[in-house]
């Protein structure tokens, strides 16, 4: 009896020892794994702001609208924020690829689901950054179009358009990292049917007359102005 | 060489039929069926009464006319009373006709006409305008003569104006050009003018002509690159066009002209950087003396635009302009009448041309973005000068040439520098 025990327990630890002498060594592949990944990406990240400040990406981001919208979410400016964004994206690289090295069951396939995330994740940032771009160059364009054509309600137009716009960027963005698809989709799809609906009913019904007398105007307007530049040049 | 990849094949063999010539005029048509006959007619005229000895060309670049000008230039005939000649000329009349190809445009007509003089070797090239009423004979001729004579290598129009009158040119466009240029030319956009064929050969050697904005710009360009590259430069008074030469809008104009003058500015960067003392040129013709009575326009109605589209726009103009002036501007457009002084109209305007030059936003954008400002001022101005006198108002125009040219350090060390 006594003699199981010892025998147990003397397997028991020989377990315990081969286990240790198998993880030890996994264990400080893992950490310095976690600890050299987080140098190389803080490397990365000082490398991405450089190249960022080289090629002027801040003039880009003021350009395109996404620092104002950045500076009101009150987030860092756009050339911090990607430094940062690869920062993170790196060393969480690092980070699971230290758990896979563990080898711990509940975390098997970690790095595959991981890997397999980081594009996706990537494109969805492009399609936003896309989107903001498209905004607020379509905003832009928008006002100036309809303050040209003396248009009412300006910038209630190229507002709704810019929201629109980032709307549908945001949509396809959080498709494309496949959160919540199927109820963004049908959120977005009902929200933007219902909007539609509602101003062409509107239009239809309520606004006939206003629209022709605005068009016609729009037209003599225009008929009256085609020669205004004579008494300036 | 530039001028055969310019010229068609059959424009080719018509300049290789007519050889050298001394002096080329040309005619940027389009669609000008109603005034055509009369110009031609005048030219005729000029060549065989007061260029006898010279060899002589018309050429008209066409640029796809559907109202058969081409065939009124081509089949016009003129009786010995038309040519009221003096003596018969010694030199075959030639009149050719160039229907050009490529991007529409005055630039394509003029890039014709300058290829067709480099190819036959002119010594000056007139461009006179197909559209204009008042071409006569004398006009031609006197257009031409300064050039044959050497005196000169680019003459450029002059009108007598009321000072209330042409407030783009008094306001923008004449003392911008004149404080950055150092050159005081009176009418940096008229459309006709004349060159030498040297300086018409240095024009095509240039990218200008296969850019888009050389469509609006190239009226402009082809002054200020006289004065950038030291041409020698005149003017020469003419009568005040009647009619502006197209039927755009306030808001296309303005537009366009700021599109000319930043690709002006791109250009000849380094020159206009350095250039300081205003030099004042020689004029030819005669002085009308008495300025025609300004076009009446409703400045009221303009400045209420003006003062609701600057609302609208704000949050561009925000975005684009620097802070400071951005507030100074809000509070001269929120206030009770249309004000904006000479100072802060020409901060403005180097804000603006900064703003672009750094890519705040997009050329076409910032040019719609400055048609109210532009608007407000001219409003302003009509109605500070409302009552007074026409040497009065000469005298705050020639102020306001001043403060741009005090003001232009202020662009020359924003322009590199992403501040103003």
């Amino acid at each position: 009896m006594i003699q199981e025990i010892a025998d147990a327990l003397v397997q028991s630890w020989r377990n315990f020892a081969s286990a240790f002498v198998l993880f030890v060594p996994r264990l400080v592949a893992a950490t310095i794994i976690f600890f050299g990944g987080f140098v190389i990406a803080l490397i990365v990240r000082r490398a991405i702001q450089r190249a960022l400040a080289w090629m002027n990406f801040d003039r880009l981001t003021l350009r395109s609208g996404a620092s104002e919208m950045l500076r009101m979410a009150e987030m860092p400016p756009a050339d911090v924020l990607i430094a940062k964004i690869v920062f993170w994206i790196v060393w969480l690289g690092f980070i699971v690829s230290a758990v896979d090295t563990l080898q711990l069951a509940p975390f098997q396939g970690l790095v595959e689901e991981f890997f397999r995330f980081v594009p996706r994740f990537l494109v969805a940032l492009f399609v936003l950054s896309i989107g903001f771009l498209m905004a607020n160059f379509l905003w832009r364009a928008t006002l100036l179009a309809s303050v040209n054509a003396g248009l009412p309600a300006a910038r209630l137009l190229s507002g709704a358009l810019r929201v629109l716009v980032i709307a549908v960027g945001v949509v396809m963005a959080l498709e494309q990292v496949g959160l919540a698809t199927g109820v963004v989709l049908a959120a977005f799809a009902i929200t933007f049917g219902a909007l539609m609906l509602g101003l062409a009913i509107a239009f239809g019904l309520g606004g006939r007359e206003a629209a022709k007398s605005l068009i016609e105007e729009q037209l003599r307007a225009k008929r009256e102005r085609e020669s205004d530049a004579a008494p300036h040049l | 060489m530039e001028t055969e990849s310019t010229l068609s094949d059959a424009l080719l063999r018509q300049l290789i039929a007519v050889g050298q010539c001394d002096v080329m005029v040309g005619l940027p048509t389009l669609n000008n069926a109603a005034t055509i006959l009369d110009v031609v007619r005048a030219v005729h005229i000029s060549f065989t009464r007061d260029l006898t000895r010279l060899r002589t060309v018309m050429i008209s670049s066409d640029g796809g006319s559907t109202d058969g000008t081409p065939d009124l230039i081509r089949n016009a005939t003129f009786t010995d009373a038309d040519r009221v000649q003096t003596s018969h000329p010694l030199r075959t009349l030639h009149r050719v006709l160039a229907p050009y190809h490529g991007l529409p445009g005055k630039h394509t007509a003029l890039r014709t006409i300058f290829a067709a003089a480099e190819l036959t070797q002119a010594k000056a090239v007139a461009v006179i305008d197909p559209a204009g009423p008042s071409t006569t004979p004398e006009r031609v001729t006197e257009l031409i003569l300064p050039l044959t004579r050497g005196e000169v290598e680019f003459l450029a129009p002059r009108y007598r104006r009321h000072p209330r009158d042409g407030m783009l040119i008094t306001q923008l466009v004449r003392p911008l050009v004149r404080a950055l240029y150092a050159v005081a030319l009176d009418e940096p956009l008229g459309s006709e003018f004349s060159c030498s064929g040297r300086f018409a050969s240095h024009c095509l050697e240039k990218e200008i002509w296969s850019r888009e904005s050389a469509r609006f710009a190239i009226d402009l360009w082809l002054r200020t690159e006289a004065a950038a590259e030291r041409f020698p430069m005149g003017q020469i008074w003419r009568p005040l066009p009647s009619s502006p030469a197209s039927r755009a809008t306030l808001r296309e104009v303005v537009h366009q002209v700021v599109i000319a003058i930043i690709e002006s500015l791109r250009s000849h960067e380094s020159f206009w950087r350095n250039a300081n003392a205003v030099s004042e040129l020689r004029s030819w013709g005669t002085d009308a003396v008495a300025a025609p009575d300004p076009q009446p326009w409703d400045y009221h109605a303009l400045a209420e635009q003006a003062r609701r589209d600057i609302g609208e726009i704000a949050p561009l103009l925000e975005d684009v302009l620097d802070p400071g002036l951005f507030v100074r501007v809000m509070e001269n457009v929120t206030g009770a009448g249309p004000c904006l002084d000479d100072e802060l109209w020409v901060r403005t305007v180097y804000g603006f041309a900064t703003a672009i030059q750094h890519g705040r936003a997009a050329l076409e954008h910032m040019a719609d973005m400055f048609v109210p400002l532009y608007m407000w001022r001219a409003a302003a101005f009509m109605m500070e000068t409302e009552t007074e006198p026409p040497e009065a108002v000469q005298a705050r125009l020639d102020a306001l040439c001043d403060v741009f040219q005090r003001l232009k350090p202020v662009l020359v060390a924003s322009w590199s520098t992403n501040q103003v």
